[in-house]
């Protein structure tokens, strides 16, 4: 991936705390147009923080978040998702009792232009953007594989096909940046290799991906660059290839903390 | 300024009676997170229990002796503790697990309920209580006035809630309901029985509520059926002033409001006394929705 | 397709409604009267509680300000009653916006309380004829017959009618509420507001909207409510008014229409029929409340997972 494209999304010394917890502290950060980045770090790291700053969900302590080198932190998260970044959530958070189709047709609220008169009143112009909108979300679930499922109530499915209908949810929405966390969480090593090739596939139609993942099979074989961090800070970033073997990293995993699965991850 | 002391006096009164039936809503909102609609029901249940043993033990006519007064407010206790625990058992234990606003609506069937009972059992008019059940005296500071009533309602009251506040903070029950008002789950893993904590603090909640209601009869001197109404809304906004779930804070809300409500009508009007009370309220959900000490509840991403 | 069946059955129902009034008695024609303008409220009130999610315990308020509006404009102004249905729309609106305003940020139960507020400060002002044009306790008498091309409706099946037709209006935009986009926007903001905000919705703008349009449904029932009775008086607004709306829609099944129209008939059309029980209407009513919920937390007629 070439280095040369223009940055999307920079974090300039980004920090916040919680009383008087440091959970995020000078935080740098930058996604260029077209990459896969992978943000990882022990449990506790703030790498979701991070997310949640980003998307507006928290405003920062200090520092700023840039979107094409205008700040957007302090914006609440709808604006931000009016300029193109959706995101997931590492606990799925698809709207309970609603079927899968009709999650998926959430992601389309910023591309939909019917006003909620129109809709009261069920004007000829809403009834066709309504059809046009379900057919366009359908497409979007058969190219994840979910069009059989479209009718089901989506809470009421397997875990991994839950990650994949919210996956489906934020490209209904035509994303330029992509928020992932923790996509692989709780999927089997099937499900998870093709989390792989869809995550290929989405910055191939040329979204911007940035993610958080434990599951170190994924982060390697899609991210182009990766940022660790540790207690809030930045302790090492670069390509795949040379943070597998960088020793600060291996020490925040092993030395630090001794969750079992970090260990099998990097073993 | 002398006008300012007796409403202060008299705002202090009402208010250790709002803190008292505070009490109640706010240990079930901090384990149930629910709004216990019918508990200034109860509380005035307690009122008229109290009403009954007492015109039944003294008859007509002179004061009632000193144990028939206790008799009556052991025995509010007791029926309106057992009413609590009955409450909880038939109309909200089936519906933990439902939709929160199903156990609102069950909440709101039983103040009904409990409400028109009262109506039937005793009676649609005003009753009011025997002379002479409290200590006649009153103490003249200057042209302030503080009877002996409220001397013992305020001193009873408070109390009362240190007790309640020390039985919770320092024994080992009183730590397991803690902990289950902060994760239910977490501390049934831990091996707290919730059952018995829900259980406990339905038999609490009542039972301090039967004293204030009991209380407000003697201090006015009268009771009707539907007025568990009005103070169980005013006590549980002092809970919210207070923070809601929070046990000292509903102390502290019940005696500002009691002051605030007492003063407004003073000094503004009586007539919108409550308006004024609802527009403070209003205000404070406005500022600071987690009251004065905040709350247990925390919104978690 | 389930809905379109559903939707086929209610027009049917609706239509049979319409031809009562050729065989029923006058005190059936009132009582229907009575339940179209309460079911109205209902489905009012479902907006804001049922669909969007706010727990709303003070939807008298919008009622009444429409009632009130139609009553002080025809009473003191002489504007004929249909005229004064768009005003009485309006205004209950934007008392309802301005109200919901600073408040929809509030967590669930708060909200709650404060529309508790909201219902126990607007009865004192009826009470205390602020401004002098509520009438007081007493409220205002001698509203008017609405008239339509000249013809004035004055009979009980003239305007059973009108409120008919006013209930089939409003069947009609819930029914396409279920199939736009703001219905399916208050659904994702009472399911998951962070999430709903994370895809792009304006949380504040749509939960004032909420507010806006039931307010202003409730605001037209009140209209009809005014001008059936011909009187209005604050005891028809006050708190216990607002429980009942609240209760009906828990009771019959959240944003579910069918479900809302049989908390109508239970809550409101039941205890008028049967006003024989007299002092114990209210402990059964109660009585029922929880029985209702304990046996169907859901409501008697929950809104089901129609596939599309």
């Amino acid at each position: 991936m070439s280095t040369s494209e223009p940055t999307l999304l920079a974090l300039d010394n980004i920090g916040i705390s919680f009383g008087g917890l440091r959970a995020v502290d000078q935080l740098n950060l930058e996604v260029k147009k077209g990459q896969v980045v992978g943000l990882i770090g022990p449990n506790g790291a703030g790498k979701t923080t991070v997310f949640n700053i980003i998307t507006g969900v928290y405003k920062p302590t200090d520092g700023r978040v840039l979107w094409k080198g205008e700040a957007i932190n302090g914006l609440p998260p709808y604006r931000v998702a009016q300029r193109g970044i959706l995101r997931t959530f590492q606990t799925i958070r698809l709207f309970s009792g609603m079927s899968v189709l009709e999650n998926v047709l959430a992601g389309k609220h910023l591309r939909t232009r019917q006003t909620w008169w129109a809709g009261l009143l069920s004007t000829p112009a809403q009834r066709r953007e309504e059809k046009q909108l379900r057919e366009e979300c359908m497409e979007i679930l058969k190219t994840l594989k979910l069009d059989h499922v479209a009718n089901e109530v989506a809470t009421s499915l397997a875990y991994g096909i839950q990650r994949r209908v919210e996956m489906a949810r934020t490209l209904a929405a035509s994303p330029e940046l992509l928020i992932l966390d923790e996509p692989a969480a709780g999927l089997n090593d099937n499900e998870s290799a093709e989390l792989n090739k869809t995550i290929l596939d989405i910055r191939d139609s040329g979204v911007t991906v940035l993610l958080v993942e434990h599951d170190m099979n994924v982060v390697m074989n899609v991210t182009d660059h990766i940022v660790v961090i540790s207690f809030g800070r930045k302790i090492a970033e670069g390509e795949p290839e040379s943070i597998r073997n960088n020793p600060d990293v291996i020490e925040a995993y092993l030395g630090k903390d001794d969750d079992e699965d970090e260990q099998e991850a990097f073993a | 300024m002398d006008i300012f002391l007796q409403q202060l006096i008299n705002g202090l009164t009402v208010g250790s009676i709002y803190a008292l039936i505070a009490l109640g809503y706010t240990m079930v909102y901090g384990i149930l997170r629910l709004i216990n609609f019918a508990h200034g029901d109860l509380a005035i249940l307690g009122a008229f229990i109290g009403l009954t043993v007492i015109t039944g033990l003294a008859g007509s006519g002179g004061a009632p002796a000193n144990w028939i007064v206790i008799v009556a407010f052991v025995l509010a206790v007791l029926v309106v503790a057992i009413a609590g625990v009955l409450l909880e058992f038939t109309a909200y234990r089936p519906l933990r697990n439902a939709h929160r606003l199903s156990a609102v609506v069950s909440a709101l069937g039983a103040s009904m309920f409990i409400q028109n009972g009262i109506m039937l059992i005793w009676s649609p008019q005003t009753l009011t209580f025997p002379e002479g059940i409290m200590p006649q005296t009153t103490y003249n500071f200057g042209s302030v006035v503080i009877s002996a009533t409220q001397i013992f309602i305020v001193t009873v009251s408070l109390l009362l809630m240190l007790a309640l506040y020390l039985y919770v903070n320092k024994t080992r029950f009183g730590t397991a309901i803690r902990a289950a008002a902060i994760d239910q789950d977490a501390a049934r893993l831990m091996g707290i029985n919730v059952n018995k904590v829900i259980t406990s603090v339905f038999i609490l909640g009542p039972a301090l509520g039967a004293i204030g209601g009991l209380f407000i009869g003697v201090y006015y001197r009268q009771a009707v059926f539907d007025m568990g109404w009005i103070y169980g809304l005013n006590a549980f906004i002092a809970a919210i002033i207070g923070g809601i779930g929070n046990i000292p804070g509903a102390m502290i809300g019940g005696l500002l409001l009691g002051l605030f409500s007492s003063l407004a009508s003073g000094y503004i009007s009586s007539t919108w006394q409550q308006a004024i009370v609802f527009g403070l309220l209003i205000l404070i959900l406005m500022v600071r929705p987690t009251g004065i000490l905040g709350e247990r509840v925390a919104d978690k991403v | 397709m389930k809905l379109s069946v559903n939707r086929n059955i209610g027009a049917v129902v609706w239509i049979a409604g319409l031809l009562v009034p050729l065989v029923a008695s006058n005190s059936w024609i009132s009582i229907l009267s009575i339940f179209a303008i309460y079911a109205v409220v209902a489905l009012s009130t479902d907006v804001v509680l049922g669909r969007a999610g706010m727990y709303d315990m003070g939807h008298a308020v919008y009622f009444g300000v429409g009632a009130y509006v139609t009553a002080i404009l025809n009473v003191q102004y002489g504007v004929p009653i249909l005229w004064t249905m768009p005003i009485a729309v309006v205004v209950a609106a934007i008392v309802g916006m301005v109200l919901a305003a600073p408040m929809v940020k509030l967590r669930g139960d708060y909200l709650l309380v404060a529309t508790i507020g909201f219902n126990e400060i607007f009865r004192m002002i009826l009470i205390n004829d602020v401004g002098g044009v509520t009438g007081g306790p007493d409220g205002i008498f001698g509203i008017g017959v609405p008239s339509v091309f000249g013809y004035s409706i004055s009979s009980q099946e003239g305007l059973f009618v009108l409120n008919w037709l006013l209930l089939g209006i409003a069947l009609v935009l819930m029914n396409n509420l279920d199939k736009s986009r703001l219905g399916r926007v208050f659904r994702y903001l009472k399911e998951d507001e962070l999430a709903a905000t994370t895809l792009g919705v304006n949380a504040r703008y749509y939960k004032i909207l909420a507010f806006g349009l039931g307010a202003g449904l409730a605001g037209a029932a009140g209209t009809l409510f005014a001008t059936q009775l011909a009187t209005v008086s604050p005891s028809a607004f006050v708190f216990m008014e607002s429980v009942t709306l609240f209760a009906i829609v828990i009771v019959g099944g959240q944003a579910s229409i069918p479900g809302v129209l049989l908390g109508t008939v239970l809550m409101f059309v039941v205890p008028q029929v049967f006003r024989d029980l007299a002092e114990y209407r209210y402990l059964v009513f109660g009585l029922a409340m929880i029985v209702v919920m304990v046996l169907r937390p859901q409501g008697i007629w929950p809104r089901r997972n129609r596939p599309e």
